[in-house]
C-alpha cells in the first residue's frame, strides 16, 4: 500500500521537452509508472519518446484522463504552470524547480487549499511508491538501490536524506510505503501534517518516519496533531540543524526579526514537542534499525505480512 | 535574503509613489554638508547600513545647519554599526513628526503578516516584549492581497482614530503592493511618520528582497554579491567569489558561509549538510564554513570556487566531502572534477586530511579515481554517514579540547 501514488497513477508532465524531465521521464517509465502524456507551450503536436505532447493542460485532459501532473516549469515558470493544472482540474502535482520565489509559493500553497489540490514541493525530487510508481528524480534510475517496498513511510524536508533514510532502512531490513520528498522551502506547498495525516490512514504503513529541518511550523503542527489523533502508529522523528543554536544570531536587519522569532523554531525545541506527544526522536541514523526493531515493525521478505496488515 | 540599503529601499518605494522624504547618499563629510545645505540646514544623518536598531546605537543624528551635518558625517563615516563599516551616510530632510507608527511586513512562513503598532519609533522591540498586546498582527491572503477595509481594521484595532484611517489605509496597502513587487520577504517602516501638516511620511524603511526572485528584479540583481549577507554580516570575498559563479553561471546554487571552526566542509545536500554539521559539533570538532549546495548546472566551476575557498583559509586542517547518496548523477563523475580540482592545487592528503563519502551510481570508477590521490580516506561501501564525520575529527586532531 502507499500514499498519494500507486500503480494506477496516470501522468501527465508538464514542461516534458526539457531536458531533465526526459531523463527522469524515461527512469519514470522503466519503473512502470504510468505517464500518459506531456505539455510544454508551443511544441502542441509533437512527440517526446511515443508521448504525444499538448500546448495547454486543458486540452490534453480533453483526451487523455490524468491523476497527477509532474511539473518540470523554471522557476518563474512554476506559479502558472501550477495554476493552470488546478484550473483543469487536476488534484494531485509533484514540482521539482528550485529557487521559487517565496511570494509564488504563497499564491500555490492558498489556490490549493481551495482547490482541495495537493501539490508536493517545491523544490521537491518527488515521490516514490516502492515497487508502484516514482513522480520525479527520486530513486534515480535504479530506486531499488536504495527504496525497497514495506511498510514505513517517509517525510522528509530533504530529497537527499529521503535517499539516505531509505538506504538506512533496506541495510536494517525494513521497507518504505511511500517516500515523500515535501521540499524544504520556507514555505511549502503542503505542510508535513498533511503526508503525516495520510500516512496513519494508509493500511499499508506500520510506521512513519520524518526528517526536519530548523524554521517553519511543520514539525509543530505535527507535534499539535500527534496529540490530537486517535491512532497508535508509531511515528519516528530525525531533525537536524541543531548546530544553528550553537553560532551566535547574527546583527538583526529591522525589527521585525526579533517580533516574528519564535523559539517553537529551533530543532531542540522542536525534538522536544515531538517527544512529548509520544513521537519516537532519533540523533543517528544508526538507532533506525533496533527502534524499528522494538515497535515490531514488519521486515523486508516476510511473506505476505504487508498484504495481511492492510 | 538580499537586504538593501536604506537610500536603494527608499528610492524604490518613491518610484512607486509612496510618500518619501527627500534624501541622498554622501560618502564624504563635506558631501554630507553640501546636501544638507541643499535640504536647507536642518537634516537628519543616518549611517548607511543594512542593520536595524541604528536609532539605539546612536547612527542616526538630526543636525541644525551645514556645519553640523559636516560633524555628523565625520563621526559616522568609518565607524561601525551593527557589525558594519560605515562608508556612507544617508542625509535626510527632516520631517515635522507629531506621531511614529510602526509598521511591518513579514514573509517567514506561511502566509504574510502585517505587523502594526502606534507604538513606533526605536522602542518598539521593548513594546513587544512587555506589551505585546500593543502590537497587532495581520495573516494576509495571498490570492487577495491586502484590501483597504482589512488594513483599516487593522489600525482600528491599534488605536487610530477614525479621521485618519483612510489615508492611513490607502498607505498601507500600497506598501503591501510594494512589498509583494519587490518579492519581499520583509519591509519594515519605522515610523510612520505623522506629521504638523497631517501627511504621513515614510521615514524609516528596512527592504529585504528574496534571493531565489532576484532575476526577475534587475534594478538590484546586479548589485546582488555585494548586498548579500551572511549569519548577518556583509560576505566576504572568498564567501564573494562563490556569490560570483553561482550569479554568472546559471544551474546549481553553491552557499557557502565561513565560521570559526577548522574543518573543510565540502557536504550536500541541504538537509545531510545540517545533519553533518551537528554531528560534528557533536564530536566536539567545528566546521570552517557551512555549505548549502543545490544540484544543477556549473557544478564543476561552483566546487572548484567552494573548494579554493576553503583550501584559501588559514588554519583549516582537512577536507570532508560527503553526500547523501546520490540518485541523479554518477560520482565516478564528480570524483573525476574533484580529484582533478585537488591535484591542480597541489592538495596532498597525506598531509591534509580528506575524507570522501560519495555513493551511488558509478561508485566503483569513482574509488578507482580516488586512488590517484595517495591518502585519500574513501569510507567503505554502505558506511553510515555518521561514520565519515568521525573519519574527519579523527584524522585533523580529534575532539578539539583532547587533542590538537
Amino acid at each position: 500500500m502507499s500514499i498519494l501514488v500507486d500503480a494506477s497513477t496516470r501522468v501527465l508532465v508538464q514542461g516534458i521537452t526539457g531536458a531533465q524531465a526526459r531523463r527522469d521521464v524515461a527512469h519514470c517509465r522503466a519503473y512502470g509508472t504510468r505517464v500518459v502524456c506531456g505539455v510544454t507551450p508551443g511544441r502542441g503536436g509533437m512527440q517526446v519518446e511515443g508521448l504525444p505532447v499538448y500546448n495547454t493542460v486543458g486540452a490534453a485532459l480533453a483526451i487523455h484522463e490524468i491523476d497527477a501532473t509532474l511539473i518540470y516549469a523554471p522557476p518563474y515558470a512554476v506559479r502558472d504552470a501550477v495554476l493552470e493544472s488546478l484550473a483543469a482540474g487536476i488534484r494531485l502535482a509533484v514540482v521539482l524547480a528550485e529557487n521559487v520565489p517565496v511570494h509564488d509559493a504563497l499564491v500555490m500553497r492558498a489556490s490549493a487549499e481551495r482547490a482541495g489540490a495537493l501539490i508536493v514541493g517545491c523544490n521537491t525530487n518527488g515521490i516514490l511508491s516502492p515497487g508502484q510508481c516514482k513522480l520525479g528524480g527520486i530513486g534515480g534510475d535504479l530506486p531499488a538501490r536504495v527504496f525497497m517496498p514495506g511498510p514505513v513511510g517517509i517525510v522528509s524536508r530533504s530529497g537527499g536524506m529521503s535517499a539516505e533514510l531509505a538506504l538506512t532502512l533496506k541495510a536494517a531490513g525494513y521497507g518504505v510505503s511511500t517516500a515523500v520528498s515535501m521540499g524544504g522551502d520556507a514555505v511549502p506547498c503542503t505542510p508535513m501534517v498533511r503526508y503525516l495525516a495520510l500516512f496513519d490512514a494508509d493500511p499499508g504503513t506500520e510506521a512513519t518516519l520524518l526528517f526536519g529541518e530548523p524554521g517553519t511550523p511543520n514539525e509543530q503542527e505535527a507535534a499539535d496533531w500527534l496529540a490530537s489523533r486517535n491512532s497508535a502508529k508509531p511515528v519516528i522523528a530525525v531533525l537536524a540543524g541543531e548546530f544553528q543554536e550553537r553560532y551566535p544570531a547574527g546583527a538583526s536587519f529591522g525589527h521585525a526579526a526579533a517580533m516574528i522569532q519564535d523559539p517553537r523554531d529551533t530543532v531542540s525545541a522542536k525534538r522536544q514537542m515531538l517527544a512529548d506527544v509520544g513521537a519516537h526522536v532519533v540523533r543517528r541514523l544508526g538507532e533506525l534499525g533496533p527502534l524499528l526493531d522494538r515497535l515490531g515493525v514488519t521486515r523486508i521478505g516476510v511473506t505476505g505480512a504487508v498484504e495481511d496488515a492492510t | 535574503m538580499i537586504a538593501l540599503t536604506e537610500d536603494l529601499a527608499k528610492a524604490y518605494l518613491q518610484s512607486r509613489g509612496l510618500p518619501v522624504p527627500a534624501g541622498s547618499a554622501a560618502a564624504t563629510a563635506d558631501e554630507a554638508a553640501r546636501r544638507a545645505e541643499a535640504l536647507g540646514g536642518c537634516a537628519v544623518i543616518k549611517a548607511l547600513v543594512p542593520a536595524g536598531r541604528r536609532g539605539l546605537a546612536g547612527a542616526v543624528r538630526k543636525v541644525g545647519s551645514p556645519t553640523e551635518a559636516r560633524e555628523a558625517g565625520a563621526a559616522l563615516l568609518g565607524s561601525d554599526v551593527g557589525g558594519h563599516s560605515v562608508e556612507q551616510v544617508y542625509v535626510e530632510a527632516l520631517e515635522p513628526i507629531v506621531a511614529e507608527l510602526y509598521l511591518s511586513f513579514v514573509l517567514d512562513r506561511y502566509p504574510a503578516q502585517v505587523i502594526a503598532s502606534v507604538h513606533g519609533g526605536v522602542d518598539i522591540e521593548q513594546i513587544h516584549r512587555d506589551h505585546p498586546d500593543r502590537i497587532h498582527r495581520l495573516d494576509v491572503d495571498p490570492v487577495g492581497g491586502l484590501r483597504p477595509w482589512e488594513a483599516m481594521r487593522l489600525w482600528e484595532r491599534c488605536g487610530i482614530e477614525s479621521a485618519r484611517l483612510p489615508a492611513l489605509a490607502a498607505l498601507t496597502v500600497g506598501l503591501w503592493q510594494a512589498f509583494v513587487a519587490a518579492d519581499a520577504l520583509m519591509l519594515e517602516i519605522n515610523p510612520v511618520a505623522v506629521c504638523a501638516d497631517g501627511r504621513l511620511s515614510v521615514v524609516g524603511a528596512m527592504l529585504g528582497v528574496d534571493d531565489a526572485a532576484l532575476a526577475r528584479q534587475p534594478q538590484w540583481q546586479a548589485m546582488a554579491a555585494t548586498l548579500a549577507s551572511r549569519g548577518g554580516r556583509r560576505a566576504n570575498a572568498r564567501e564573494r567569489s562563490v556569490l560570483e559563479i553561482n550569479a554568472r553561471v546559471p544551474g546549481a546554487v553553491f552557499r557557502y558561509t565561513e565560521l570559526d571552526g577548522d574543518i573543510g566542509f565540502f557536504v550536500g545536500g541541504g538537509g545531510a549538510s545540517l545533519f553533518q554539521h551537528d554531528l560534528m559539533l557533536a564530536l566536539g570538532a567545528r566546521p570552517a564554513n557551512h555549505l548549502d549546495a543545490t544540484p544543477g548546472a556549473g557544478w564543476k566551476e561552483k566546487m572548484a570556487a567552494v573548494v579554493d575557498a576553503i583550501l584559501a583559509r588559514p588554519g583549516v586542517r582537512g577536507l570532508l566531502i560527503s553526500y547523501n547518496f546520490l540518485q541523479l548523477v554518477n560520482v565516478d563523475e564528480r570524483m573525476r572534477l574533484i580529484v582533478d580540482h585537488l591535484k591542480l592545487r597541489g592538495v596532498d592528503p597525506t598531509r591534509f586530511p580528506v575524507v570522501v563519502r560519495l555513493f551511488g551510481p558509478g561508485e566503483d570508477r569513482a574509488r578507482e579515481i580516488a586512488r590517484e590521490l595517495p591518502g585519500l580516506v574513501y569510507m567503505p561501501p554502505m558506511t553510515p554517514i555518521e561514520a565519515a564525520v568521525a573519519r574527519i575529527v579523527e584524522l585533523t586532531g580529534g575532539p578539539r579540547g583532547t587533542a590538537g
